[in-house]
């Protein structure tokens, strides 16, 4: 084969797969209502997410495309900023120039996006910011779970089911990240005043890989362990995989926080964690509100989104809810 | 006379030192000597936290095994972690979710991975596009691929029907094997590959045809070419078999968390090349070896588990990491 044959055949190679990507993505908007029905779609809202690399995030888009198939009058059109606030600027000055009738962003970070979106906000078109926040208040309305609620209940739930003492393990998310530092300081209000010792905390940065070397560590350096308090189901999982290749699995309690349908949940359905907190990505609920706004409603500046704890008692009935503080 | 038997010992010392390997060995007893210094309550004097240290770097140190090959040749392979994501998803696709055989499931990720190298290879011999470039590509490209196939999720035992509810299925046996500790619960199964890894890498270089090629082609491509050897041939081999052991590892990292996950692997390229230099292979070509990388990956590792077993935080483990890197192959330079 000679340099040009190959060249040709390796560009029809890049259509067909182009093409096969095309097709499957418009198969998977055909599910929704819009695409069978794209003359009777009274709004179009623009969703612009930070990065689908994360599950959560895919869970949130996933989330927020099924609440809005129950809506045949709206139509939702997604971008994915790819972790590039620059990106995710144009993406917010596309829905503007587009005339979109309401903007959802999970923005990537508060400061380079406070100003698109304010100036969406300036041109009338109600913006609801989700789950991260942007500066001042021109916005509509933002919604959001709070990390350091949840690392609170977590800590009063692991304190009540260790009776008040025992040995633990801390493997935190980036600790330079806000959702790493919430749900680390949450945890130690929660479980203040109690018999519980943290003897081993590292910064697992959310990987399991990460999770299960620092979790080997961890088994190396302490003959007993009761509970591993990760900050994300993934960094439990991976301690657990430590914990049964060691032959501790057994003696262990692991758990979790964001409790997602295909990741913590199945866990604690196969009795791997002892727990999973939710972390909800308030898909549902920002399309309940962009309902709301565009129905002509006021709705409160701030709403924050209360979650659930999933037990292999309460796994069944869909969890249980956290009071409120 | 005692001017000259000191001279000759000092000529053979001089001698010995001027050998890479010694030169990495060091840097390693200086790893090790830290871990005897700072010991975590003495956890680093059982075995067990050696044989998790040699099962946590075996994944980086088989990538760095086909890295090793690419970088003699004066290319590189910026494509591993991103192929080892792919190839992990493939698997656990293939054996999790659509119940394969091993014999069926293996086979096909290993090609899929030796694909992945071959295009490289390709773009480098015969388009000649700059090996940095050509496996940058591939880099991106893989990680598409690997999303794609995924649909962004990670492929676990837990496969969602189409109600919406979740079907669990069993760990298959090639999952949990890969997974498991042979000789006595003593060594990792992961381990064994890597070392069978090593032991590959080095045969092709010291003993076939193939080998002396890559060398040539690393020390001087146009000479090579004039003495007859076939460059473009000897760089596909290298880039595929860079890309058969991306494959491999992204099998072992499946069976070792258990599911396919599209991120797998992003930076572990970083590792591989760390593992390589360190070692003391050189990044212009022509020189080093797979037993420098067996080297360069326990140095590195020992890094991380001393690191790890002492619970130093995140600031002074990627500083200490990064001078350590600096120093190793510093030494590596010293009155060569």
């Amino acid at each position: 084969m000679n340099a040009r044959t190959f060249f040709i055949a390796a560009l029809t190679g890049a259509v067909l797969v182009l093409g096969a990507c095309g097709t499957k993505q418009s198969t998977s908007e055909g599910t929704a209502p819009e695409a069978k029905d794209a003359g009777a779609a009274k709004y179009t809202i623009g969703m612009s997410q930070c990065n689908l690399g994360e599950p959560w995030r895919v869970q949130m888009n996933q989330d927020i495309q099924a609440a809005a198939a129950g809506h045949p009058e709206l139509k939702v059109i997604f971008k994915d900023a790819q972790n590039d606030s620059l990106r995710q600027r144009s993406q917010i000055e596309e829905y503007v120039g587009a005339g979109v009738d309401l903007i959802i962003i999970s923005p990537k970070e508060a400061a380079p996006l406070t100003a698109p979106v304010a100036a969406a906000f300036a041109k009338g078109i109600p913006v609801i910011v989700l789950d991260r926040r942007v500066l001042g208040d021109a916005f509509t309305c933002f919604i959001g779970a709070d990390n350091k609620r949840i690392g609170r209940a977590a800590g009063a739930w692991i304190v009540q089911r260790l009776g008040g003492k025992g040995k633990i393990v801390e493997l935190k998310g980036l600790m330079t990240s806000t959702p790493g530092q919430d749900r680390n300081s949450g945890f130690r209000e929660g479980i203040r005043g109690s018999g519980l010792e943290i003897v081993f905390e590292a910064d697992m940065k959310w990987l399991e890989p990460d999770a299960r070397q620092e979790m080997e560590s961890a088994l190396a350096r302490f003959p007993k362990i009761d509970l591993v308090y990760a900050h994300n189901d993934p960094g439990a999982h991976g301690a657990y995989l430590a914990a049964q290749a060691a032959g501790r699995d057994k003696e262990i309690l692991f758990v979790g926080i964001d409790g997602l349908p295909h990741e913590g949940q199945v866990y604690v359905k196969q009795g791997i964690l002892a727990a999973s907190f939710e972390y909800p990505t308030g898909g549902r609920e920002a399309i309940e509100t962009a309902l709301k706004i565009l129905a002509g409603e006021t709705v409160s500046k701030e709403i924050t989104l209360s979650s659930r704890v999933f037990t292999k008692e309460n796994i069944a009935a869909g969890g249980e809810w956290l009071k409120k503080p | 006379m005692t001017n000259i038997a000191s001279s000759r010992l000092d000529g053979g010392f001089r001698r010995a030192f001027r050998s890479s390997a010694v030169r990495a060995m060091a840097a390693l007893l200086f790893v090790l000597l830290l871990g005897v210094l700072f010991n975590a309550d003495g956890s680093f004097f059982h075995w067990n936290t050696h044989r998790d240290m040699f099962r946590h770097i075996s994944v980086f140190g088989i990538l760095a095994c086909g890295m090793t090959l690419v970088i003699i040749t004066a290319g590189i392979d910026l494509s591993v972690g991103s192929v080892l994501g792919f190839t992990a998803v493939l698997f656990s696709l293939l054996s999790l979710q659509l119940g394969w055989s091993p014999w069926l499931a293996v086979p096909v990720s290993l090609l899929a991975g030796t694909a992945c190298g071959l295009v490289s290879g390709s773009l480098t011999a015969k388009f000649r596009l700059q090996p940095f470039i050509a496996t940058l590509a591939m880099m991106v490209f893989a990680r598409g691929l690997a999303k794609w196939i995924s649909g962004g999720r990670k492929i676990s035992t837990a496969v969602q029907l189409a109600d919406g509810s979740y079907q669990y299925k069993d760990v298959p046996g090639v999952f949990r094997f890969l997974n498991s500790k042979l000789l006595g619960e003593n060594i990792a199964v992961v381990t064994l590959i890597f070392l069978a890894c090593v032991v590959l890498g080095g045969l092709i270089l010291s003993k076939l045809r193939w080998g002396r090629h890559i060398y040539a082609v690393g020390g001087n491509e146009e000479a090579a070419r004039l003495s007859g050897v076939p460059v473009g041939r000897t760089k596909l081999f290298a880039y595929g078999l860079s890309g058969l052991l991306c494959a491999v590892a992204g099998i072992c990292q499946a069976a070792q968390e258990q599911q396919g996950d599209p991120e797998a692997g992003s930076t572990y390229e970083l590792t591989a090349i760390a593992i390589v230099v360190i070692g003391g292979t050189n990044l212009m070509g022509g020189k080093g070896g797979i037993g420098l990388t067996l080297i360069g990956a326990m140095t590195i590792g020992y890094l991380e588990k001393i690191l790890s077993i002492n619970a130093v935080g995140e600031a002074t483990r990627l500083m200490l990491t990064g001078l350590i890197i600096v120093g190793a192959v510093l030494f590596q330079r010293v009155r060569k």
